[in-house]
């Protein structure tokens, strides 16, 4: 099973993040870490550089690493990855299969927007190893992509996906975004529907989050912008999963939906209590139970008893099928109700309304219990 | 040698602000007691909060040595007040054990409300009043005509009235030598029998009860059996002395003098301030007139707050209490808060000081109900009840009638706000008795207005509506009939009674309508709608909603940044811990006070 954490050979599986930020202009909403590089003369210099220090310490992370894990994932994200000269994926994917042990099934995907891509690149990505790819497409509708701040057109959108398909990728995701302001229902549907008539393997959708310090979120405190009401926001969410559902991507994690077999291995270390390790800026790292974050956002966490199986249960919960009590046993050494028996209180309403629900071994939310999750998942840490 | 000629027993009154705390440093230091590195701002306010609020609470007193020009050392006993009008009569009790007193006044300023106040309480004791100009080193200050004001006002000479600057040091030698000059000495007889009145009193781990007392006639020395006149309980002198400040011991304490005594006495309640000591073998005939149990005015619920415990609570206000004898409590129950205590204060202000020092003293949490006054019952079959907890109103039914205390308030304002503080009156059911101009610029307007008008935002929306220029002082003057309901609180259709509060009827819709309007701002989206309504009686007289929540999900985790994540869910449980339950309505711990805050919009 990709959540596993132990390979056959007795190493330990790992998923490695390497962190991109770059990009031509910074989205409205985005309140990630990035360099919006557009206009900056150094830029190509500046790129080249941090290549350099990424595979410094790819170098350096293989040489603590290498002997104890497997790599079975590598996820390029960023900021806009796919700014990147295909000379500096090659280049990073080079030092990563030079520094650590890559499984020869290993999950390589490279997050793309629409107006970086052309099928030159395209076919160099492939060569190099990269084998999925997740395209920004946010919306199919040149309006939104607008008032998002999004360069790149539904037009280039739907190009980009062709080339990619041209150019040999058979999993592909398309992210995208909703409860975005002006949007209505109709607009959001009739992107989703010519989304699933590309018919890409994996499909992220994610209700827009009003991030500190970013545009929005001024736009937002001043009453500039007309937001999405929380009713229709959640009526969008149900209403995609029900038209996907409908044309055979199954719902795993809360803004994930992939055809069978096709969910991403990546990303579900991190709701299975996976090992990753991040590399480059302000990248996110869990490994023998320690969490960290590079600079400049840097942090540093040993994980207590109590730390582990609140994330655990938290990120567990963002999965469809929730979390297994036997697991939880099987890793903590205790059982779960022996562990969070004092809570029950504050559990029940959600138990009683069908929000959280216990089936057998199985503890899982059900699909209105994600609309109010973190009231739940705050519960248990 | 007549000792008593090198004695000034003073008090310095002021209106809040006008720097009465200041000008007792810089004469506490132009006397040589503390060095100039060693002061602390305002050092007779030492506790934080004082000093934070920049008021004084509880009073200090300072024993000091000033060498005059005519070459003799005078002692200063300087006895400091405390400047809110929720104190009025421990200022009475100082004022009383003095002969004179500073009235600092604000050059910028002029004689305001408390000012008046202050005087009116020194007049009432005989002192020699000196005047006193402050601030004039600022730009905007106007000795002559605050001056006029003094005179025209108060009826005394301020011609020679020393122009100092508390903050610069400007003038405070002229000031000394006008206390030495002017204020009287004190001409008690040392032979007489022992009269000695308690103006303040504290209590200290080691020694007990420390009470500090004017020695009118006679001496008390360590040994001495003495006597409080009110309780006639005995106590035996374990210490005697002055305050230098500090406790610095004494043989004995003679007629003239202020200090302090020490004589294994457990509570304050029981060295009451206003009391006479005298001995027990040889008492005085006669108590010092003045003396009066102190009533409580303000009451309210304290609760333990969620997840605090209900002992450490009992615990730290005992001790509040053992050192503030104006303040009551007692055990109570609500079916919304669980156990906690009825309290009893001297005014909103006493309480507000109650509370934050059990927050911040003793690291509590706690949770406090509307503030009620205390009323007046009178039931149909005659007989009489005072009820301070709304919870308690016995059935309409057996109600006869209610009467309210009622005060009589003394408003100072410039005259350009008067129409907006009449009609602040009138909004609170205000009986205008009259107005006097002081100036040509400023009025004092004098109001009868009920004690639960008063408490509740008043002071802060004389504030408001006068750009901080208004002032105010009253005093209870009698219980009258009035038509007033309970007005119910229920969220989520249950009654919340730490909600409960008695309003006049005319007034029960308005009040309805803000607090349910309030309380739809503080009070959390839940999964279900929360209906708030207001109720009197059976009859539902306003009403809102708290929508439902629908979305609580966060949707992406970038680069998976569980840390991040888990910090958010983790304030989201913070807040939930500092919530209330009620049935299934969780209610932030601020709501029971932001219901009673003043606001401008209403």
């Amino acid at each position: 099973m990709t959540t596993n954490n132990e390979t056959d050979n007795g190493k330990k599986a790992l998923g490695i993040y390497i962190h991109i930020p770059f990009c031509r202009s910074r989205c409205r909403y985005c309140g990630f870490y990035s360099r919006a590089a557009e206009n900056s003369p150094d830029s190509g210099k500046a790129m080249e550089q941090y290549i350099w220090k990424l595979i410094g310490e790819i170098a350096e992370r293989g040489a603590m690493y290498r002997r104890q894990y497997v790599a079975d994932s590598v996820f390029i994200g960023g900021g806009t990855p796919s700014m990147m000269p295909a000379a500096g994926v090659e280049a990073v994917l080079g030092a990563v299969r030079e520094h650590f042990v890559l499984s020869s099934d290993a999950e390589v995907t490279l997050e793309a927007n629409p107006d970086t891509v052309d099928l030159r690149n395209l076919r160099r990505w492939r060569a190099a190893g990269v084998n999925r790819l997740s395209m920004g497409v946010q919306s199919l509708d040149d309006g939104i992509l607008h008032t998002l701040g999004r360069i790149h057109s539904a037009g280039d959108a739907v190009e980009a996906y062709r080339l990619a398909r041209k150019a040999g990728f058979r999993n592909i995701n398309l992210d995208l975004m909703f409860a975005v302001p002006g949007q209505s229902m109709e607009q959001w549907m009739n992107t989703v529907n010519r989304v699933i008539g590309l018919d890409p393997e994996h499909i992220s959708f994610y209700s827009l989050q009003i991030e500190e310090d970013t545009p929005f979120y001024e736009a937002y405190m001043t009453g500039e912008l007309d937001f999405v009401p929380e009713e229709t926001d959640r009526a969008m969410y149900h209403a995609a999963i029900a038209a996907m559902r409908r044309s055979g991507y199954e719902h795993y994690e809360i803004s994930n939906m992939a055809k069978p077999g096709m969910r991403c291995r990546h990303n579900l270390k991190y709701w299975s209590f996976g090992e990753y390790l991040g590399i480059g800026d302000s990248a996110s790292s869990f490994m023998n139970g320690v969490r960290w974050t590079e600079k400049p956002r840097e942090e540093y966490h040993e994980n207590d008893f109590a730390d582990n199986t609140g994330e655990y249960v938290f990120t567990g919960l963002r999965k469809t099928e929730g979390i297994r009590k036997s697991d939880f046993a099987r890793r903590f050494g205790r059982e779960f109700w022996e562990v969070y028996g004092s809570r029950r209180g504050y559990l029940k309403e959600y138990f009683e309304e069908g929000l959280l629900l216990e089936e057998g071994d199985v503890i899982r939310l059900s699909e209105r219990g994600i609309d109010i999750s973190n009231s739940i998942m705050a519960i248990f840490v | 040698m007549d000792y008593q000629k090198y004695i000034r027993n003073f008090s310095i009154i002021a209106h809040i602000d006008h720097g009465k705390s200041t000008l007792a440093d810089r004469i506490i230091e132009n006397t040589g007691l503390v060095a100039h590195r060693d002061m602390k701002e305002q050092f007779l306010d030492n506790m934080d909060l004082e000093r934070e609020r920049g008021i004084t609470i509880k009073l200090q007193t300072t024993r000091l040595v000033y060498k005059a020009k005519d070459g003799n050392e005078y002692v200063f006993n300087l006895i400091d007040t405390p400047g809110h009008v929720d104190f009025t009569y421990e200022v009475s009790r100082s004022l009383a054990a003095c002969e004179g007193a500073v009235l600092v006044v604000d050059a910028t300023q002029g004689v305001e409300a408390q000012t008046m106040g202050n005087v009116y309480l020194a007049l009432d004791e005989d002192l020699e009043i000196l005047p006193c100009l402050n601030k004039i080193d600022l730009a905007s200050a106007r000795p002559e005509e605050a001056k006029k004001e003094i005179e025209d006002m108060i009826g005394i000479d301020a011609e020679d009235a020393p122009l100092v600057s508390a903050k610069e040091g400007i003038g405070i030698d002229n000031l000394l030598e006008q206390i030495v000059q002017k204020i009287p000495a004190p001409s008690g007889d040392e032979n007489g029998k022992l009269k000695a009145l308690i103006f303040d009193s504290v209590y200290d781990n080691y020694k007990g009860v420390v009470i500090f007392v004017r020695i009118f006639d006679g001496v008390v020395r360590v040994g001495d059996m003495i006597r409080l006149m009110s309780t006639n309980k005995k106590y035996e002198v374990t210490e005697v002395g002055v305050m230098a400040p500090g406790h610095v011991p004494a043989k004995w304490l003679r007629a003239g003098d202020v200090g302090y005594i020490c004589a294994s006495i457990k509570q304050v309640k029981d060295a009451r301030v206003g009391d006479t000591v005298t001995l027990d073998d040889d008492p005085t005939e006669e108590a010092l007139p003045g003396y009066k149990q102190i009533q409580s005015m303000v009451y309210c619920g304290i609760y333990p707050a969620e997840g605090e415990k209900y002992e450490p609570v009992k615990d730290a206000l005992e001790k509040l209490q053992v050192n503030d004898a104006a303040f009551l409590f007692e055990p109570e129950t609500s079916t919304a808060l669980g156990f906690g205590f009825r309290c009893g204060f001297l005014g909103l202000l006493h309480m507000e000081i109650i509370v934050e020092r059990l927050e911040r003293e003793f690291n509590l949490s706690v949770v406090t109900t509307s503030p009620s006054v205390v009323y007046k019952v009178v039931m149909t079959d005659g007989s009489v009840r005072m009820i301070q907890n709304p919870t308690n109103l016995p059935d309409p039914s057996e109600i006869d009638h209610i009467e309210e205390p009622i005060v009589k308030a003394d408003i100072m304002i410039p005259k350009e706000y008067v129409g907006a503080i009449m009609e602040l009156c009138q909004q609170r059911r205000g009986k205008m008795l009259g107005m006097d101009y002081i100036t040509t610029e400023r009025v004092d307007i004098h109001y009868e207005l009920p004690l639960n008008e008063v408490i509740y935002d008043f002071f802060d929306a004389l504030k408001s509506k006068t750009r901080g220029y208004g002032s105010l002082d009253y005093e209870f003057i009698r219980y009258e009939r009035s038509q007033l309901v309970k007005l119910d609180v229920l969220l989520n259709k249950e009654l919340v009674d730490a909600f409960s509060m008695i309003v006049h009827e005319s007034e029960a819709y308005q009040r309805g309508r803000f607090v349910c309007e309030k309380l739809k701002e503080i009070i959390p989206m839940h999964q279900f709608e929360v209906p708030i309504q207001a109720a009197v009686g059976q009859k539902v007289i306003a009403r809102e909603t708290v929508k439902a929540y629908r979305k609580d999900v966060i949707a992406k985790c970038y680069g998976g940044d569980i840390s991040r994540k888990k910090k958010l869910l983790e304030k989201q449980k913070e807040g939930k811990k500092r919530m209330r339950q009620f049935g299934k309505v969780e209610v932030p711990q601020e709501a029971f006070t932001a219901v009673l805050k003043y606001d401008d919009n209403k």
